[in-house]
């Protein structure tokens, strides 16, 4: 069996970097840079929709950061596949080579690898400080909101209730509608499994979580119809959860809104307070309350879901209901027809609790009785 | 039995017995201890588990060359992705790489006759054909349709599919748990004589650092579709908002572990890499020590990022903060990872065999992934890209253009090595083209389709088809590409069956590589080293002779590339306990 | 053949550590001693893991013990528990004497304190089913009955378990497959009864005291 041993294999001659490493770079640079351009400077609209011209202001935040990521991302993206089809070619065996021929036997360079950790350390850190800026804005809101609203997830279908309308809206027959140029802040849930509420052009998407509501705070800036998706597999028919959502100025919604009301308003009989039961009320209570709230009722602070109802009417701590009025039957039944929303949570209203018109007056009655 | 006296240390110590070989059918092929078998075992096994779920890969593909849907129902179509994911992460990714690969390679690259625990090896190699077996037989009960991570309360619709979905998981996991054990074990205490740490091959440091990983995050895994299971069985409340439950809970508990999972399988494929790209360009892999290191910080930081997958999904905003971070930080030793492979290229001397072509692949298709990775580990810019196929874009890439890249290198390179044939460099080299345009064709579009507003897991988009008129174009290339895939994959299996009878002899070393499994015969004897050899440096350094003494063969100190040499006769086995 | 080849890691370490032990056991302990702990290391994330979760779900509940029905659930007595630890840890205390018998080659004496192990084992085991009976929450009626008897449950499993490795290992000492050198089965048994000692350590603080 031979065995030609080599003592002194030949070793590869590199001139400097390698022949053309340095015209390689220098296109790759130029590619870089074209592409970076192209990032800040062109048309993006067609991967990230309505970049141009902002839907909201968080979806340029948003763009912002994925602009500067795409600028970055794809220049290392350049400079290590073009590095590599280079080196690929430079540095192939030619069929001249002798067979014993090696490469160049460099194990490490600490000044190139101290480069190339803090180079990209530094890059990531800078892109951590934008991104927390963008994150922070995007959780806590800036400023206070001119409309809460909500957005519940149901199979297969969304449904936005506004405040003070007693019946909601929904996506398999109607669109969502925002006001352009003021504050909003969205707070979703669901009433079945999880969902995702998403407006591509608005770009962030919150779950809709049973047992949860999240939030989201943006201002909308362009008038015009959006297209919403659920985006988190919720059964059979998630692909045909969509809806679609219209942002109009303040004026056209503030109409929008009324003519809702006025419908709501006209639409099924009124409220009779005087007839409410006490008894009956308390059978109510239990069947629909108690899933959130205490049942027997319990004091304010022994919250479930909600707080407890126990002294609506009497207590000392808190004298007043929580939208800060008296807790008079009328208002009581005013939270119980329009639903709340506010700091300590979440209330459905009478359309989506299924309270008829006798159930409200009951549970008024109910309420009022407990003392 | 007593020793006596002192420290004679003779040839008596463990690791020089040689038990006496396996006889019968059943005892050398069935339920054998030897890791070599065990490693075929599972290569077959997850190789005919890859063609199927590959195949449910296509039905979808297939589904959505039209908006309205082209070939079935939604429901069957939830199955089919859900089954394609399952089985891939669980029957056919992690088995290949650690399974497979691991079992084979890393005994003989540390010089060990055998893994530290066989016969748990054998069990651990048996549980999987259970396991598929358990999760396939859901589809008799309906299937289960909420993807692979069948988030409650959606997954509770499952029923009786849901239950062995879970149980599928949870068995497996015991098998993933103990083969991760098995080789930390190995490769704390087996290592030959003077193999150090800093002396080991990479892709023994990436076995250890994936063991670790497996052997502590897989048992989270059973905790969490144990609990599901006990929801679906006993409606155990833990995941039912209405009873106090919560199913952010469930998503905490499976991504714990799901997270790690995904670097259980690309760090054995780096592992494959760094052994590969050195032994073609014929020079040291550069920054040895780094690339160990990072392997370790990877295996270590991947359980702090697991809730990068739940940022829309209601975290406390707070804690959104910590895992971005984090996740931004564990891109850090990944790059360093990838430009000293780069520098590895630099100044060699490229000899491209199909192994290469893959490695070299997986550089620039794996980049683009891990780049797309960056992306999403942004707070706001994920809240873009959650649930879209952005996401399903960015894993492909990194899982089929990086962990399978791996695999699809490490098959012609150790394959010569289990068979004593070298596989057909012609058919491997278009395999390699077809697989590469095929992966880079069905998934780069998925990036902007995902931006543009298509979400995942969407059995029909007629609604996107209308805001986006080139969406069916996409959707439509994109199952053409991967049929690219499906003619590399038909290709590298008759290449397989093909180069055993037919392929060129190759020698113990046809590669000029040297780590220890290139110093034995092809295939290796049942006991791998007659001798234990003694190390006494790395095994990169190709202008140095081979830093081993005490080896069975006389060995070439300078092996060259493409020195096909004839099989060396197998020496006898010396009997047990000589 | 040592002197040749310099520093040889591991195989000499290890011998040296057991000096009056064959090195062909020796090396074979200290694969399976290591193999044993780290098995146990993935058995304590098992029980981590449950525990993120009850801890996750207690924390994030408006009220503990939680409202069903309208109703709070009652607080656990932790009287009765205390007395079922103190068998639990009692039996932990007959292990180690029972093991350091054995190492003096005592064998009635290992294997009164086996017994006595057992026993308090089964004991233990019996006073969880009495605990179960009176607790007054139920399995899937609240996260915090979900919570109980999932870890409990686990817990309980385990202590069977042992229990049953227990009784194997009696057997097996009786019969003469341990020496005074060659135990591992013995120690792998005691480290494993100790293990479910300490969860029930953390499990009993995280039930009954917190």
């Amino acid at each position: 069996m031979a065995q030609t041993q080599s003592p002194n294999p030949k070793v590869v001659r590199v001139k400097g970097l390698g022949r053309g490493f340095w015209p390689v770079t220098a296109l790759l640079t130029v590619l870089s840079l074209a592409c970076a351009w192209y990032f800040l400077f062109g048309s993006i609209d067609w991967i990230m929709p309505g970049a141009s011209q902002p839907v909201a202001d968080r979806a340029s935040d948003v763009d912002g950061l994925f602009k500067f990521m795409a600028v970055f991302g794809t220049a290392i993206l350049i400079y290590v596949a073009g590095y590599v089809i280079y080196f690929g070619i430079e540095f192939r065996a030619r069929p001249t080579d002798p067979p014993d021929l090696v490469g160049v036997p460099i194990h490490d360079s600490p000044k190139l690898e101290l480069w190339w950790t803090i180079l990209p350390t530094l890059l990531l850190a800078a892109l951590t400080a934008l991104s927390i800026n963008v994150w922070y804005k995007i959780q806590f809101g800036v400023g206070a909101p001119a409309l809460t609203m909500e957005v519940v997830g149901h199979q297969f279908y969304f449904e936005y209730r506004y405040p003070g309308l007693k019946t909601s809206v929904f996506s398999k027959t109607e669109p969502m509608h925002l006001p352009a140029g003021v504050p909003v802040r969205i707070l979703i849930t669901s009433a079945d499994v999880i969902h995702q509420f998403w407006v591509p052009e608005i770009r962030l998407k919150q779950a809709a979580v049973p047992g949860l509501v999240q939030n989201l705070n943006y201002t909308p800036l362009r008038p015009g119809t959006y297209d919403i998706a659920c985006s988190e597999y919720c059964g059979s028919d998630h692909s045909l959860m969509q809806g679609q959502l219209i942002i109009e100025p303040v004026a056209a919604f503030n109409k929008w809104l009324d003519n809702k009301e006025k419908a709501a308003a006209t639409a099924g009989g009124t409220v009779n307070l005087a007839n409410g039961s006490a008894a009956a009320g308390k059978a109510t209570y239990s069947q629909k309350c108690a899933a959130c709230h205490s049942d027997p009722p319990a004091p304010f602070d022994q919250k479930l879901v909600g707080p407890g109802l126990l002294h609506i009417t009497d207590d000392p701590a808190h004298p007043a209901l929580v939208t800060g009025k008296p807790p008079t039957p009328a208002n009581i039944a005013d939270i119980l027809q329009n639903g709340f929303t506010g700091p300590i949570g979440t209330m459905p209203n009478r359309q989506a609790n299924a309270l008829s018109d006798k159930d409200v007056a009951d549970l008024v009655a109910y309420l009022v009785s407990l003392k | 039995m007593h020793a006596g006296t002192g420290t004679t240390h003779d040839a008596h110590d463990v690791h020089d017995h040689i038990h006496p070989a396996p006889e019968g059918f059943i005892r050398k092929y069935v339920f054998s201890l030897d890791h070599k078998v065990i490693g075929f075992q599972y290569f077959f096994t997850g190789v005919f588990l890859l063609l199927i779920a590959g195949s449910f890969a296509e039905l979808v593909r297939l589904q959505l060359t039209k908006p309205e849907g082209a070939i079935m129902s939604h429901n069957a179509y939830n199955e089919m992705f859900t089954m394609h994911g399952t089985a891939m992460v669980w029957m056919v990714l992690i088995p290949l790489v650690t399974g497979a690969i691991g079992n084979f390679v890393m005994p003989l690259q540390i010089g060990a006759r055998d893994v530290a625990f066989p016969w748990l090896n054998m069990a651990s190699f048996w549980i999987l054909p259970v396991a598929a077996l358990i999760l396939f037989s859901s589809m008799l009960f309906g299937g289960p349709h909420a993807g692979w991570t069948e988030y409650p309360p959606i997954s509770l619709a499952d029923g009786t599919a849901g239950a062995l979905w879970c149980m599928a998981i949870f068995v497996i996991g015991i098998s993933s748990t103990m083969t991760g054990l098995n080789f930390m074990v190995t490769v704390m205490k087996m290592r030959a004589p003077g193999m150090t740490w800093t002396r080991m091959p990479l892709f023994v440091w990436a076995t250890f650092a994936t063991a670790l990983m497996n052997m502590i995050a897989t048992v989270a895994l059973s905790a969490a579709v144990g609990a599901l299971f006990l929801a679906h069985v006993f409606n155990v409340p833990f995941f039912d908002a209405a009873r106090g439950g919560s199913p952010v809970l469930f998503e905490h508990m499976f991504w714990f572990y799901s997270h790690p999972a995904v670097y259980i399988f690309i760090i054995p494929a780096f592992g494959v890499i760094s052994e590969v790209l050195p032994t073609f360009a014929r020079k040291p892999i550069f920054g040895y020590k780094m690339i160990a290191f990072s392997s370790m910080a990877i295996s270590i930081l991947a359980f702090t990022v697991w809730a990068h997958h739940m940022f829309p999904s209601g975290l406390a905003p707070w804690l959104q903060l910590p895992f971005m971070i984090l996740t931004y930080a564990i891109g850090i030793p990944t790059g360093i990872k990838v430009f000293s492979w780069m520098a590895t290229l630099w100044g060699g001397r490229i000899h491209y065999t199909t192994a290469m072509l893959y490695a070299m692949g997986f550089l620039i298709t794996f980049t683009f992934g891990g780049i797309t990775g960056i992306f999403l580990a942004s707070v706001p810019v994920d809240l873009h890209m959650h649930g879209t196929y952005f996401v399903v874009g960015h894993f492909h890439y990194v899982v089929a253009g990086g962990a399978v890249m791996g695999f699809l290198a490490a098959i012609p390179y150790w394959y010569p090595k289990a068979t004593g044939r070298l596989m057909s460099e012609r058919i491997g080299q278009l395999s390699f083209w077809l697989f590469f345009w095929g992966l880079n064709g069905t998934f780069l579009p998925m990036h902007w389709l995902g931006l543009e507003g298509m979400p995942r897991r969407y059995a029909s988009y007629i609604d996107f088809a209308k805001a986006n008129p080139d969406a069916q174009f996409w959707n439509q290339f994109e199952t053409v590409a991967s049929f690219l895939m499906v003619a590399s994959f038909a290709l590298l299996v008759f290449n397989l069956l093909w180069s055993i009878k037919h392929g060129k002899i190759a020698g113990i070393n046809p590669w000029g590589a040297r780590t220890l499994e290139w110093t034995i015969s092809s295939p290796p004897p049942y006991y791998n080293f007659k001798k234990l050899p003694h190390v006494y440096g790395r095994p990169y350094d190709f202008d140095q002779p081979l830093p081993y003494a005490n080896t069975d063969n006389e060995l070439d100190q300078y092996p060259e590339y493409g020195k096909v040499l004839m099989p060396i006769p197998t020496p006898a086995p010396v009997g047990a306990g000589a | 053949m040592a002197t040749a080849v310099g520093t040889l890691d591991g195989h000499e370490a290890v011998a040296a550590r057991y000096h009056d032990v064959d090195p062909v056991y020796a090396e074979t302990r200290d694969l399976r001693l290591t193999g044993f702990i780290l098995f146990l290391l993935s058995d304590c994330v098992l029980f981590s893991s449950f525990i993120f979760a009850y801890v996750y779900l207690r924390t994030s509940a408006p009220a503990w013990p939680p409202f069903v029905g309208g109703h709070q659930l009652p607080w656990f007595d932790t009287s009765f528990a205390a007395f079922n630890s103190i068998v639990l840890f009692g039996s932990g205390v007959t292990m180690h004497f029972a093991l350091e018998n054995w190492k003096h080659l005592n064998k009635r004496k290992f294997n009164l304190w086996l017994i006595a192990t057992i026993i308090l084992g089964l004991g233990f085991l019996l006073g969880q089913a009495h605990e179960y009976s009176v607790v007054g929450i139920s399995w899937a009626g609240s996260t915090m009955g979900a919570s109980f008897f999932t870890l409990t449950g686990m817990h309980g499993f385990h202590v069977f378990v042992g229990v049953c490795y227990l009784t194997i290992l009696g057997i097996q000492a009786n019969r003469g497959v341990y020496t005074g050198s060659k135990y591992f089965g013995l120690t792998a048994g005691t480290l494993y009864w100790h293990f479910v000692d300490v969860v029930w350590v953390a499990l009993f603080f995280l039930f009954y005291l917190w």
